[in-house]
Protein backbone atom coordinates (compact mmCIF):
# COMPACT_ATOMS: atom_id res chain seq x y z
CA UNK A 1 0.00 0.00 0.00
CA UNK A 2 1.01 3.47 -0.68
CA UNK A 3 -0.21 5.74 2.43
CA UNK A 4 -2.90 8.26 1.96
CA UNK A 5 -2.39 11.55 0.96
CA UNK A 6 -4.00 15.12 0.80
CA UNK A 7 -3.44 16.73 -2.79
CA UNK A 8 -3.94 20.18 -3.98
CA UNK A 9 -7.41 19.90 -4.62
CA UNK A 10 -8.40 18.90 -1.14
CA UNK A 11 -9.12 14.75 -2.32
CA UNK A 12 -6.91 11.70 -0.49
CA UNK A 13 -4.83 9.35 -2.39
CA UNK A 14 -3.54 5.91 -1.70
CA UNK A 15 -2.41 3.06 -3.67
CA UNK A 16 -3.26 -0.48 -2.84
CA UNK A 17 -2.16 -3.78 -5.10
CA UNK A 18 -4.89 -5.60 -6.81
CA UNK A 19 -4.92 -7.80 -3.61
CA UNK A 20 -5.01 -5.45 -1.30
CA UNK A 21 -7.93 -4.21 -3.42
CA UNK A 22 -9.70 -7.56 -3.73
CA UNK A 23 -9.53 -8.01 -0.34
CA UNK A 24 -11.23 -4.86 1.32
CA UNK A 25 -13.89 -4.87 -1.20
CA UNK A 26 -14.94 -8.23 0.00
CA UNK A 27 -15.16 -7.13 3.65
CA UNK A 28 -16.80 -4.40 2.57
CA UNK A 29 -19.16 -6.45 1.04
CA UNK A 30 -19.30 -8.82 3.85
CA UNK A 31 -20.31 -5.99 6.26
CA UNK A 32 -22.84 -5.30 3.58
CA UNK A 33 -24.14 -8.45 3.74
CA UNK A 34 -24.25 -8.82 7.36
CA UNK A 35 -26.88 -5.88 7.86
CA UNK A 36 -28.60 -6.63 4.84
CA UNK A 37 -31.63 -8.31 6.78
CA UNK A 38 -31.82 -5.07 8.79
CA UNK A 39 -31.94 -2.83 6.10
CA UNK A 40 -35.02 -4.41 4.11
CA UNK A 41 -38.54 -4.01 5.47
CA UNK A 42 -41.59 -5.34 4.51
CA UNK A 43 -43.58 -2.39 5.16
CA UNK A 44 -42.56 0.40 2.30
CA UNK A 45 -44.34 3.07 4.66
CA UNK A 46 -41.53 2.44 7.83
CA UNK A 47 -39.02 1.93 4.83
CA UNK A 48 -39.70 5.69 3.32
CA UNK A 49 -39.37 7.34 7.04
CA UNK A 50 -36.17 4.54 7.84
CA UNK A 51 -38.41 3.59 11.21
CA UNK A 52 -38.80 -0.15 11.81
CA UNK A 53 -35.60 -2.07 13.51
CA UNK A 54 -35.85 -4.61 16.26
CA UNK A 55 -36.21 -4.07 19.67
CA UNK A 56 -33.98 -6.69 20.95
CA UNK A 57 -30.16 -6.26 20.93
CA UNK A 58 -28.99 -8.68 18.20
CA UNK A 59 -26.87 -11.42 19.30
CA UNK A 60 -24.60 -12.01 16.87
CA UNK A 61 -21.64 -10.19 18.62
CA UNK A 62 -20.50 -8.58 15.64
CA UNK A 63 -23.85 -7.07 14.60
CA UNK A 64 -24.77 -6.14 18.22
CA UNK A 65 -21.11 -4.02 18.25
CA UNK A 66 -22.00 -2.09 15.06
CA UNK A 67 -25.46 -1.32 16.47
CA UNK A 68 -25.28 -1.31 20.11
CA UNK A 69 -27.41 -0.31 22.71
CA UNK A 70 -28.11 3.57 23.04
CA UNK A 71 -29.13 3.36 26.94
CA UNK A 72 -26.78 1.33 28.82
CA UNK A 73 -29.26 0.68 31.68
CA UNK A 74 -32.59 1.24 30.64
CA UNK A 75 -33.56 -1.87 27.92
CA UNK A 76 -37.07 -0.51 26.77
CA UNK A 77 -35.51 2.81 26.09
CA UNK A 78 -32.89 1.03 23.99
CA UNK A 79 -35.49 -0.93 22.51
CA UNK A 80 -37.75 2.07 21.42
CA UNK A 81 -34.71 3.52 20.28
CA UNK A 82 -33.22 0.85 17.97
CA UNK A 83 -37.09 0.53 16.37
CA UNK A 84 -36.45 4.49 15.60
CA UNK A 85 -33.53 4.33 14.34
CA UNK A 86 -31.86 1.13 13.97
CA UNK A 87 -32.34 0.63 10.41
CA UNK A 88 -31.26 4.06 9.41
CA UNK A 89 -28.30 3.26 11.10
CA UNK A 90 -27.60 0.37 9.48
CA UNK A 91 -28.86 1.58 6.00
CA UNK A 92 -26.03 3.88 6.51
CA UNK A 93 -23.40 1.29 7.46
CA UNK A 94 -24.09 -0.45 3.76
CA UNK A 95 -24.14 2.94 1.70
CA UNK A 96 -20.36 3.31 3.38
CA UNK A 97 -19.54 -0.07 2.37
CA UNK A 98 -20.83 0.65 -1.07
CA UNK A 99 -18.89 3.63 -1.64
CA UNK A 100 -15.76 1.99 -0.41
CA UNK A 101 -16.31 -0.94 -2.81
CA UNK A 102 -17.05 1.64 -5.78
CA UNK A 103 -14.30 3.72 -5.27
CA UNK A 104 -12.14 0.80 -5.24
CA UNK A 105 -13.81 -0.54 -8.61
CA UNK A 106 -13.79 3.30 -10.09
CA UNK A 107 -9.61 3.55 -9.52
CA UNK A 108 -6.81 1.74 -11.56
CA UNK A 109 -3.36 2.54 -10.02
CA UNK A 110 -4.49 5.05 -7.31
CA UNK A 111 -7.47 5.42 -5.25
CA UNK A 112 -8.71 9.44 -5.52
CA UNK A 113 -11.47 9.93 -2.70
CA UNK A 114 -13.37 13.08 -1.99
CA UNK A 115 -13.57 14.23 1.48
CA UNK A 116 -17.06 12.52 1.72
CA UNK A 117 -15.91 9.66 0.21
CA UNK A 118 -12.74 9.46 2.74
CA UNK A 119 -15.56 9.79 5.73
CA UNK A 120 -17.29 6.73 4.31
CA UNK A 121 -14.02 4.91 4.34
CA UNK A 122 -13.32 5.56 8.06
CA UNK A 123 -16.31 4.84 9.25
CA UNK A 124 -16.04 1.33 7.38
CA UNK A 125 -12.70 0.76 8.23
CA UNK A 126 -13.96 0.96 12.00
CA UNK A 127 -16.99 -1.29 11.34
CA UNK A 128 -14.68 -3.99 9.66
CA UNK A 129 -11.88 -3.67 12.21
CA UNK A 130 -14.67 -4.29 14.96
CA UNK A 131 -16.43 -7.28 13.25
CA UNK A 132 -13.19 -8.88 12.52
CA UNK A 133 -12.37 -8.25 15.89
CA UNK A 134 -15.83 -9.52 17.66
CA UNK A 135 -15.02 -12.41 15.21
CA UNK A 136 -11.60 -12.91 17.18
CA UNK A 137 -13.24 -12.63 20.93
CA UNK A 138 -11.03 -9.28 21.45
CA UNK A 139 -13.55 -7.66 23.69
CA UNK A 140 -11.42 -5.83 26.25
CA UNK A 141 -7.87 -4.06 26.32
CA UNK A 142 -5.00 -6.58 26.17
CA UNK A 143 -7.12 -9.16 24.94
CA UNK A 144 -4.89 -11.26 22.36
CA UNK A 145 -8.16 -12.94 21.06
CA UNK A 146 -7.85 -16.36 19.16
CA UNK A 147 -5.08 -17.05 17.73
CA UNK A 148 -5.01 -21.11 17.62
CA UNK A 149 -5.59 -21.50 13.86
CA UNK A 150 -4.15 -20.31 10.70
CA UNK A 151 -7.07 -18.70 9.37
CA UNK A 152 -7.44 -16.85 12.86
CA UNK A 153 -3.76 -15.91 12.48
CA UNK A 154 -4.28 -14.10 9.15
CA UNK A 155 -7.42 -12.49 10.80
CA UNK A 156 -5.49 -11.05 12.81
CA UNK A 157 -2.62 -9.58 10.46
CA UNK A 158 -5.74 -8.15 8.29
CA UNK A 159 -6.86 -6.57 11.52
CA UNK A 160 -3.18 -4.85 12.21
CA UNK A 161 -3.26 -3.90 8.39
CA UNK A 162 -6.72 -2.10 8.74
CA UNK A 163 -5.10 -0.09 11.43
CA UNK A 164 -2.21 0.88 9.56
CA UNK A 165 -4.19 1.80 6.77
CA UNK A 166 -6.84 3.91 8.71
CA UNK A 167 -3.81 5.91 10.78
CA UNK A 168 -2.81 6.56 7.33
CA UNK A 169 -6.00 8.09 6.17
CA UNK A 170 -6.42 10.13 9.33
CA UNK A 171 -2.81 11.39 8.63
CA UNK A 172 -4.01 12.59 5.85
CA UNK A 173 -6.73 14.24 6.67
CA UNK A 174 -5.08 16.23 9.51
CA UNK A 175 -2.54 17.40 7.19
CA UNK B 1 -36.61 36.12 12.42
CA UNK B 2 -36.93 32.24 12.11
CA UNK B 3 -33.50 32.15 13.92
CA UNK B 4 -34.67 34.10 16.52
CA UNK B 5 -37.54 31.77 17.06
CA UNK B 6 -36.05 28.65 17.02
CA UNK B 7 -33.16 29.58 18.87
CA UNK B 8 -35.61 30.70 21.83
CA UNK B 9 -37.46 27.22 21.84
CA UNK B 10 -34.15 25.00 21.87
CA UNK B 11 -32.84 26.88 24.75
CA UNK B 12 -36.68 26.56 26.67
CA UNK B 13 -36.24 22.57 25.66
CA UNK B 14 -32.88 21.93 26.74
CA UNK B 15 -33.92 24.00 30.22
CA UNK B 16 -36.79 21.41 30.60
CA UNK B 17 -35.39 18.53 29.98
CA UNK B 18 -31.63 18.71 31.00
CA UNK B 19 -29.61 17.51 32.20
CA UNK B 20 -29.05 14.30 30.08
CA UNK B 21 -25.13 13.01 29.21
CA UNK B 22 -23.26 11.17 26.13
CA UNK B 23 -21.14 8.47 27.46
CA UNK B 24 -18.37 7.24 25.38
CA UNK B 25 -17.25 3.56 26.51
CA UNK B 26 -13.78 2.23 25.65
CA UNK B 27 -12.76 -0.42 23.10
CA UNK B 28 -10.04 -2.72 22.12
CA UNK B 29 -10.56 -1.98 18.95
CA UNK B 30 -10.99 1.74 17.37
CA UNK B 31 -7.36 3.14 17.33
CA UNK B 32 -6.88 6.27 20.12
CA UNK B 33 -5.85 8.56 16.87
CA UNK B 34 -9.53 7.38 15.47
CA UNK B 35 -11.59 8.44 18.71
CA UNK B 36 -9.30 11.77 18.91
CA UNK B 37 -10.31 12.29 15.14
CA UNK B 38 -14.27 11.68 15.91
CA UNK B 39 -14.26 13.94 18.70
CA UNK B 40 -12.48 16.74 16.80
CA UNK B 41 -14.64 16.43 13.94
CA UNK B 42 -17.97 15.74 15.38
CA UNK B 43 -18.11 17.96 17.98
CA UNK B 44 -15.54 20.23 17.21
CA UNK B 45 -12.98 20.09 20.32
CA UNK B 46 -9.77 21.42 20.24
CA UNK B 47 -7.27 18.78 19.69
CA UNK B 48 -6.03 19.31 23.25
CA UNK B 49 -9.27 18.88 24.86
CA UNK B 50 -10.27 15.75 22.37
CA UNK B 51 -7.33 14.01 23.38
CA UNK B 52 -8.07 14.48 26.95
CA UNK B 53 -11.47 13.08 26.08
CA UNK B 54 -9.84 10.01 24.48
CA UNK B 55 -7.47 9.46 27.49
CA UNK B 56 -10.14 9.55 29.99
CA UNK B 57 -12.10 7.19 27.84
CA UNK B 58 -9.08 5.18 27.34
CA UNK B 59 -7.88 5.21 31.18
CA UNK B 60 -11.16 5.22 32.95
CA UNK B 61 -13.15 3.30 30.50
CA UNK B 62 -15.26 6.17 30.01
CA UNK B 63 -15.83 9.78 29.42
CA UNK B 64 -18.67 12.11 29.42
CA UNK B 65 -18.84 14.03 25.90
CA UNK B 66 -21.45 15.70 26.02
CA UNK B 67 -24.48 17.75 28.21
CA UNK B 68 -27.80 18.66 26.91
CA UNK B 69 -31.81 17.35 26.14
CA UNK B 70 -32.09 14.01 25.72
CA UNK B 71 -33.09 14.39 22.09
CA UNK B 72 -29.77 15.85 21.51
CA UNK B 73 -28.05 13.15 23.34
CA UNK B 74 -29.37 10.53 21.23
CA UNK B 75 -28.35 12.69 18.24
CA UNK B 76 -24.81 12.53 19.33
CA UNK B 77 -25.32 8.98 20.57
CA UNK B 78 -26.47 7.90 17.19
CA UNK B 79 -23.31 9.75 15.65
CA UNK B 80 -20.93 7.77 17.38
CA UNK B 81 -22.41 4.62 16.42
CA UNK B 82 -21.87 5.80 12.44
CA UNK B 83 -18.26 6.19 13.32
CA UNK B 84 -18.40 2.84 15.48
CA UNK B 85 -17.89 4.25 18.83
CA UNK B 86 -19.22 2.32 21.79
CA UNK B 87 -21.60 5.52 23.34
CA UNK B 88 -24.65 5.76 25.12
CA UNK B 89 -26.64 8.73 26.94
CA UNK B 90 -28.57 8.69 30.60
CA UNK B 91 -29.83 11.66 32.97
CA UNK B 92 -27.04 13.05 34.41
CA UNK B 93 -27.81 12.35 37.80
CA UNK B 94 -28.05 8.60 36.88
Amino acid sequence: MIPFAKTETGSYVAGFTDVETEIIADLAAQIAGMLRSLVGSDDPLFEAVGIGGTSLLNDDPAIARLLPDAYGEDAVASGDFRRLTEQSLATRKVANARTVIDTLARSDESLELSGQEAQAWLRTLSDIRLTIAARLGIESDGDEGDTDSDSALALHDLYDWLAYVTESLLDALDD
Amino acid sequence: MNQTLEGTELREQTVLDSPWITLVWNDPVNLMSYVSYVFRSYFGFSRTEADRLMLQVHNDGRAVVATGSREEMERHVEAMHDFGLWATLQKADA
